[in-house]
């Protein structure tokens, strides 16, 4: 029997000791890992986050969110302005306007700041909104203001988005851009021709070559598209020009997404943009900005669990460095003995290194079992407790042209919804280092007690 | 040959000082069983803490086999320890979860002995005190009281020490047991050439021993009887 050997079969000396030890351990180890896991879990969302949003400037005019505020229109001129800027690579422009179903009254309960035309108006209807559950299925009923609304004549406007470019989805909030039938529009021509969102079309039995009448005007559907997104496919989406023309915004636009070469440039095009148009006019949101917001729940995510982590470190060594004091303490005249029969200090320091080692390995083992359990769930509580549509929650309604609060939601709120702890073999393996640390410096103190304890204490008496 | 000359043992605290062990001066030549007698708190058990480099002496000069131990460091008195001494406490002082068999391994152990050399020894040992091997690898918790004191007196022999301290060696046994005991250690002294000095009330066992000292205060009040 060896000084390892020894120190194992002290480890299990005293069951029901050994067994608490064990379990309060494993439970530290548990947490430690746990923690460790959500660091690095959150710590690759925030740099997903960071890659994914990339280098764009949303501009529009000040005081204008989504359908809600008012403000002054874009122009193009401001565009082609901003698009000389240095470090300006590409600016799409998007118009959007909002069209009521002929004959229904959609309008009272919504607003239309940026349609200036008095004849916004569509053969079209949009798909309705039921209520989720519990809703009567004779009929249709719709959140405004919070409240449920029975439906009756009543139907939601349908967006119009006119748009010059199609380089940046951002303005739709699409992720992908699939054209499920049909063709591409072409977003610099004039003509009457439109893409339909696969939801409306569908509603409105609309298919390639159809017509539906906008603006009192007759307009042709070229394409039906998947944006991937309810929002964006309950939309038409025309060429710029058309959109101005029909609104009777001719020249006006209330949204620029401005790409930039670099994101280390995106603060200094910004303030350019803000100086060029002036930050009475425009509010410029860069993705800089966007991407502060997205990770700011999950940097305090990565603040609690770096904290936790440290802290259940500390438990954990503490856990084991009391009883390894207590063991110690209860052991001075064994020690002696050992000692007075030809012990040296290291043999007996590694019998009772090797004792706080196996201790420490059992409990990791146990505690890498719950650690693994229980990562996702306390990720999850992590996150719900973290989020909110401050600081990155979703937003679910009044999104619209601009598309800033729109991709603000599609970064910020898929952070935190996508977010999931994996265990890998690295993991593993900082649990096992950590717990031999955890091992080293509980012994550390009781390792110089030992130095401490004379031969002569053997002679003592009881 | 233990020689020990003028020894002294002087513990002090903040206002106190006691003179435990005071100018002992003693010679115990090589295979002689002898005994050290004297009333609770005479210095029997600090005297022989000091010779078995448990403790250090305030002064004085202990040498055994011409090896000055006073003069020895920390790592040459763990040597001395382990291949010179051999102890035999009054309450046994095995490790209470390893088995007899193991208990006299441990010295071996620490003195480098392989294994399977280990193994063989600690059983002869155990045959030579007279426990049989049914009973060699119980944990001294199911042996007896005397059982446990053979145990502790193979481990005492296990790395053939020149010199065997005994500290009240029959103190917690019944006097038959206690008179088993003392004649193997007689037996061992003889047949080993080991010198013992053994620590003890009883004078039954101090009128067995070739030489006898008699300590009273710390100070030796006779020669060796």
């Amino acid at each position: 029997m060896g000084v390892m050997s020894r120190g194992i079969r002290d480890a299990f000396r005293n069951g029901a000791r050994t067994l608490s030890i064990i379990l309060i351990l494993a439970l530290s180890i548990a947490m430690s890992l746990v923690m460790l896991l959500a660091l690095k879990t959150v710590d690759a969302k925030i740099n997903s986050v960071k890659s994914s949003i990339g280098n764009t400037i949303s501009v529009s005019p000040a005081g204008l969110r989504g359908f809600e505020g008012s403000g002054t229109l874009l122009t193009t001129q401001d565009a082609t302005e901003t698009k000389a800027l240095a470090h300006v690579t590409s600016v799409v422009e998007t118009l959007t306007g909002r069209l009521t179903t002929i004959g229904s009254n959609s309008s009272s309960f919504f607003g239309g700041q940026s349609n200036n035309s008095s004849n916004a108006q569509t053969s079209l209807s949009a798909p309705p909104r039921q209520e989720p559950s519990g809703g009567n299925s004779n009929g249709r009923r719709f959140v405004i203001n919070g409240q449920f609304v029975p439906g009756g004549s009543f139907s939601m406007p349908i967006t119009a988005l006119g748009i010059n470019d199609f380089s940046d989805l951002s303005a739709l909030n699409a992720s992908s851009f699939t054209i499920i039938s049909g063709v591409k529009i072409d977003p610099t021509s004039s003509g009457d021709a439109a893409m339909v969102g696969k939801s409306l079309a569908s509603e409105n039995n609309l298919s390639v070559g159809k017509t539906f009448t906008a603006y009192g005007k007759t307009i042709t559907v070229d394409g039906i598209f998947d944006a991937g997104n309810t929002f964006a496919n309950d939309m038409i989406i025309l060429p710029l020009s058309t959109e101005q023309n029909l609104s009777g915004n001719t020249g006006q636009i209330d949204s620029m997404i401005v790409t930039v070469d670099s994101v280390d440039n995106l603060s200094s095009v910004a303030a350019a943009i803000t100086d060029k148009l002036g930050s009475s006019s425009v509010d410029v949101t860069t993705s800089q900005d966007q991407i502060n917001s997205a990770v700011t729940s999950l940097q305090n995510i990565k603040t609690i669990s770096t904290y936790s982590l440290i802290g259940s470190l500390v438990a954990g060594s503490m856990i084991i460095l009391l009883t390894m004091v207590m063991i110690v303490r209860e052991r001075r005249r064994e020690i002696g003995v050992l000692k007075a029969i030809g012990g040296s200090n290291i043999k007996i320091v590694a019998q009772f290194v090797s004792e706080a080692l196996c201790l420490t390995l059992v409990s990791s083992v146990i505690g890498m079992i719950l650690g693994m359990a229980f990562s996702n769930p306390v990720l999850q509580a992590l996150v719900n407790n973290n989020s909110s549509p401050e600081n990155g929650g979703m937003r679910n309604f009044g999104g619209g042209p601009g598309g800033a609060i729109l991709r603000f939601s599609n970064g910020a709120g898929s952070a935190l919804r996508n977010i999931h702890a994996v265990v890998g073999w690295d993991i593993i393996l900082y649990g096992l280092l950590a717990a031999i640390i955890v091992a080293i410096i509980g012994s550390a103190i009781p390792s110089f007690l030992i130095s401490k304890v004379q031969p002569a204490e053997v002679m003592r008496a009881e | 040959m233990l020689k020990v000359e003028n020894l002294v043992k002087i513990f002090s605290s903040e206002d106190n000082k006691v003179t435990a062990v005071d100018g002992v001066s003693l010679e115990v030549p090589n295979g002689v069983f002898s005994t050290i007698v004297g009333k609770s708190g005479s210095g029997k058990s600090t005297l022989l803490s000091l010779l078995g480099a448990l403790d250090k002496p305030s002064s004085g000069k202990i040498e055994v086999d011409g090896e000055e131990v006073t003069k020895m460091r920390d790592s040459k008195l763990i040597k001395y320890r382990r291949d010179k001494i051999g102890f035999i406490f009054q309450n046994y002082n095995l490790i209470p979860n390893l088995t007899a068999l193991e208990n006299v391994m441990i010295p071996m152990e620490f003195a480098g002995i392989s294994k399977t050399k280990r193994i063989k020894r600690a059983e002869e040992l155990l045959d030579e005190v007279g426990l049989n091997s049914s009973k060699q690898n119980r944990r001294p918790s199911r042996l007896s009281g005397g059982e446990q004191q053979r145990v502790a007196i193979a481990r005492a022999l296990a790395n053939k020490p020149k010199l065997i301290l005994a500290d009240e060696p029959t103190g917690n046994l019944d006097s038959a047991t206690g008179k088993i005991i003392i004649d193997l250690l007689h037996d061992l002294a003889r047949r080993e050439n080991t010198t013992i000095l053994a620590v003890t009330h009883d004078i039954g066992i101090a009128k067995q021993a070739k030489i006898t000292f008699t300590l009273r205060d710390g100070k030796l009040v006779n020669q060796p009887v």
